[in-house]
């Protein structure tokens, strides 16, 4: 029974509780809701004084807006994630398929549950500093395995094309485990009786991935690309660590960009423009696709 | 025998994902226990010839950075003690309390919005803040920022296990005569241990992991937290592979530990609940 409906039979009872619960809740939520939007505020007057705290308007915006690296950084972040979100889903599908149909011992999916989490706790600094022994010039171990130590080895960190690649795969390593769990977790909620009469009725293992699982999944499918797509606006430390946005921007995703405008050039009256477009895109963004969002909605 | 072949085909692509996965992090083990000597060999080496813990001293010791894994301790302990508190206390009048269904969605909504903020947007105007109050170095402007971080986790999490404490416990302990703060003492605080825990540990390992918000806003050892100087580590002029693979994995084995312990709770903390462990 809710709470609501519990609280219905009783009138006077209800009204006593819900102001108690009002008294507890607001204060300290309306706080919070202050101190988080501070940043935001702080960055509107930021970005709309001179250093000498003259009102300037809207220049650091035009100027902001007008900076084709901008656009450059969106569009590394694009490509970034094209790459990395369907990469990473097919292939935590097709594991935790793989796994659900034929590792039948209880351990082993165990330890194979422990393991997949392994990478997904590990800060991203580390995630670097591992990368960085498996792609490094010289020292790197790829390199080595491929029996290239030489002049002519390949620049996986600093030629334009397979940097991104480099660091995409990174996020791959990492990240691919994380639907894997999410994926098998789907399916174990999956009724054996449907699968079962499936089979009676002679579905292969597609359509009974298609027709049955799928159906299961098609939420969690929604969350992951939900968290995936957060995270993936937000990257920056293992980027930093093994490429700093290089070589020349091609992997400045956004968020090294307003680093680079921030606190390499320190034009923090451009930086706080851009970090309220980007504060605003992202409470729009996150509005627009949070309704096809599974979560529980309270 | 079609099924045959295809039992060694997936045992095959299975060892294969597990080498690739796996590989990564063996080598930085590896390189961790290498000589200076072992480094300049002309092709990197696969297994360390002299095992030998001298990189642990060098991060730990001689370059001090046992102090910065100091701060990050103190500074995540004391962020998660916040974020729990003020978590629990959004948590409490939601979960235990008629409170309007608006409202309700409207907090979990908000929370799970920050979740959508991109660090680097905020850390901009929090680092004016924190310069012109005199906290920039300094530990409680990690604290802060980490707290009301991670605070959308907690409140997540808290959440769910609140729900599944029955409410029928707290309201015959009312209908006993304690007091509402009462019940809440001795009945539901002692039943939210686990998910007081569970939730303390998933938010600490995210504060013990953060780098962007203590890379822009400390500056000298005595605020810096480790994930700092470990990429300091990578990005000196001359970059000492095996102390960089120490610093790497000492960040690495505290919030791995932490998930061994709290492996059930792990998923349902990164999908905000929406992945439970049965």
């Amino acid at each position: 029974m809710s709470l609501a409906a519990r609280a219905r039979t009783n009138w006077s009872a209800r009204s006593r509780q819900e102001r108690l619960g009002l008294r507890l809740l607001l204060p300290v939520f309306g706080t919070v809701l202050v101190i988080a939007t501070i940043p935001f505020i702080l960055a509107v007057i930021r970005a709309t004084t001179a250093d000498d705290g003259r009102f300037i308007g809207i220049d650091n915006f035009t100027k902001a807006l007008g900076n084709t690296q901008l656009y450059e950084s969106v569009k590394q972040t694009g490509v970034y994630a094209a790459l990395v979100l369907p990469t990473e889903i097919l292939l935590g599908l097709a594991l935790a398929l793989l796994v659900h149909r034929t590792v039948k011992s209880v351990a082993l999916r165990a330890v194979i549950y422990v393991a997949a989490m392994i990478p997904i706790v590990i800060p991203q600094i580390a995630i670097g500093v591992v990368f960085r022994l498996v792609y490094a010039p010289d020292y790197g171990i790829l390199n080595a395995l491929l029996g290239d130590t030489g002049h002519n080895q390949i620049l996986w960190l600093s030629s334009p094309p397979l940097a991104m690649l480099s660091v995409a795969s990174v996020d791959i390593w990492q990240w691919t485990p994380f639907v894997y769990l999410i994926m098998f977790a789907g399916l174990q909620t999956v009724p054996v009786e449907s699968i079962e009469a499936a089979q009676l009725d002679g579905a292969t293992s597609w359509t009974q991935f298609r027709h049955i699982e799928l159906h299961y999944l098609r939420p969690l499918l929604l969350l992951v690309i939900f968290f995936r797509i957060a995270d993936v606006l937000r990257v920056f430390d293992h980027v930093y660590v093994l490429t700093g946005g290089g070589p020349g921007t091609t992997t400045e995703f956004l968020s090294l960009y307003l680093y680079r405008v921030a606190f390499r050039f320190s034009d923090l009256g451009q930086a706080s423009a851009l970090a309220v477009v980007v504060m605003a895109a992202m409470t729009a963004f996150y509005t627009l696709i949070s309704r096809f969002l599974p979560a529980e909605k309270g | 025998m079609l099924r045959m072949a295809t039992r060694v085909a997936t045992g095959l692509i299975l060892l294969i994902a597990v080498a690739v996965f796996v590989f990564p992090l063996y080598y930085l083990v590896v390189t961790s226990l290498k000589t200076k000597a072992e480094l300049f060999a002309a092709v990197p080496t696969l297994f360390p010839h002299a095992p030998t813990l001298a990189p642990y001293f060098s991060v730990l010791v001689t370059r001090a950075m046992s102090g910065l894994l100091m701060n990050s301790v103190i500074a995540g302990l004391s962020a998660t003690a916040l974020a729990l508190v003020v978590a629990f206390a959004i948590c409490y009048p939601i979960t235990r309390l008629p409170v309007s269904r608006g409202l309700r969605t409207f907090v979990l909504n908000w929370a799970l919005s920050l979740r959508f903020l991109t660090p680097i947007a905020v850390v901009i105007p929090y680092f004016t803040i924190v310069r012109a109050i005199g906290l920039y170095n300094q530990l409680p402007a990690l604290i802060f920022v980490y707290a009301l971080f991670n605070l959308p986790l907690a409140i997540w999490m808290l959440k769910g296990f609140l729900e599944e404490i029955p409410l029928e416990i707290e309201e015959a302990a009312l209908v006993d005569g304690a007091t509402r703060f009462h019940a809440f003492r001795t009945v539901l605080l002692p039943l939210s241990g686990t998910g007081l825990l569970a939730a303390g540990i998933i938010v600490f390992a995210f504060d013990w992991a953060e780098f962007l918000y203590a890379f822009i806003l400390t500056a000298t050892p005595k605020a810096m937290t480790f994930p700092v100087g470990v990429q300091g580590l990578v990005t000196q002029f001359e970059i000492i592979w095996n102390d960089m693979a120490a610093g790497g994995v000492i960040a690495i084995v505290l919030p791995v530990t932490l998930m061994l312990f709290a492996r059930r709770y792990v998923m349902t903390g990164l999908t905000f609940g929406v992945i439970r462990e049965k």
